[in-house]
């Protein structure tokens, strides 16, 4: 835990511009707890719903043309959920690029729970990470990334974030125009008992133009949620539920 | 006189979906030699790049490349990728 402390005193300072309280540090770690706590109970399968902010569009058009598409996510509040919801609630098959680590063991109660509709590809076991995720969008699957961790990524790019330019995974967007599917970022906040509400961009539908054309908006495209995000967090800092070192700033 | 072998064009054909997939600049289809490596080699070609040629292979020639494993094999040089779809492309969709 020492190590989580320093990276979320980190953050704060940087969010802040000053060192946080003693307050702040013990609310981010609450803020996480009663998340996790909320994951297992979802797993136990207490009911929780997800409901579409105003400035879901994108998901909203997503579940109107029902189409597969690829669901950028951030370690941010309820965003973990984001995916189960769209299974059970839409009924999509959903399969989620996740790393196994030590205390995965809820991410596999939650899996059991919710395995009609989402099944996980395990980032770490990369010999054959690409060729799942080809057979998932084969199959006609969603997929979720998360789009804020650098590990396993084969393309990143600097984007402005928390006052500086730092390196995010863009993969989701190369995937994108690899099997011209759409992709919506999206993000879920606890809305009060049962409840997670889910923020998305626009959705970014791959066109008949150059790649490079394509990758400008992408970029565009990320860089605007990502201003939101960082809105998001300056409203409610206790969310980032990234407790590693931020990403780094890019050379 | 010297022997003079005509170019294979699979091979030729190979070498042009590379480059223009991957939209590898300065890179010219002949550049390509036979037995260069594709992956980790001069190219610089990461695993998205390998999975995207893996996917227009797969439109191209109508076969299917079906693990890792494969696809390493497959994607080892030009030459390799060539005897690769040659035992598993629909003929008909073979240049030459």
């Amino acid at each position: 835990m020492p190590g989580q402390r320093a990276h979320s005193r980190e953050y704060l300072t940087v969010l802040h511009g000053r060192a946080p309280r003693w307050s702040e540090v013990f609310r981010h770690f609450w803020a996480f707890e009663e998340f996790l706590m909320l994951r297992f109970r979802v797993a136990r399968g207490v009911p929780h719903r997800g409901e579409l902010a105003a400035d879901a569009g994108g998901f909203r058009q997503l579940l109107a043309t029902g189409e597969p598409a690829l669901l950028g996510t951030f370690h941010f509040g309820h965003s973990d959920l984001t995916g189960f919801l769209l299974g059970r609630q839409e009924h999509r098959r959903v399969y989620m690029i996740r790393q196994r680590v030590g205390n995965s063991h809820d991410t596999e109660i939650l899996g059991a729970e919710f395995a009609e509709w989402v099944s996980f590809i395990w980032v770490n076991e990369a010999e054959n990470l690409l060729f799942a995720l080809k057979d998932a969008i084969d199959a006609g699957g969603s997929v979720a990334l998360k789009c804020d961790r650098l590990e396993f990524s084969a393309k990143t790019e600097a984007f402005n974030f928390l006052g500086a330019r730092r390196l995010f995974p863009f993969t989701i967007y190369h995937l994108a125009l690899i099997f011209r599917r759409p992709v919506v970022l999206c993000v879920g906040r606890p809305a009060g008992p049962g409840l997670s509400t889910v923020h998305s961009s626009p959705l970014f539908v791959p066109d008949a133009a150059g790649k490079a054309a394509n990758l400008a908006r992408a970029r565009e495209h990320f860089q605007e949620f990502l201003t939101r995000l960082e809105a998001m967090l300056r409203a409610e800092p206790e969310l980032w539920f990234n407790f590693l070192p931020l990403n780094p700033v890019a050379p | 006189m010297g022997a003079y072998s005509m170019p294979d064009p699979l091979k030729t054909k190979l070498k042009q979906l590379i480059v223009t997939t991957l939209k590898l600049e300065d890179v010219k289809p002949e550049d390509l030699a036979d037995d260069e490596p594709l992956i980790g080699s001069g190219l610089n070609l990461d695993s998205i790049d390998a999975l995207e040629l893996v996917v227009t292979l797969e439109k191209e020639f109508g076969l299917k490349i079906k693990s890792s494993e494969e696809s390493r094999e497959a994607l080892a040089s030009v030459a390799h990728l060539a005897e690769f779809i040659r035992a598993r492309a629909d003929p008909a969709r073979l240049p030459g």
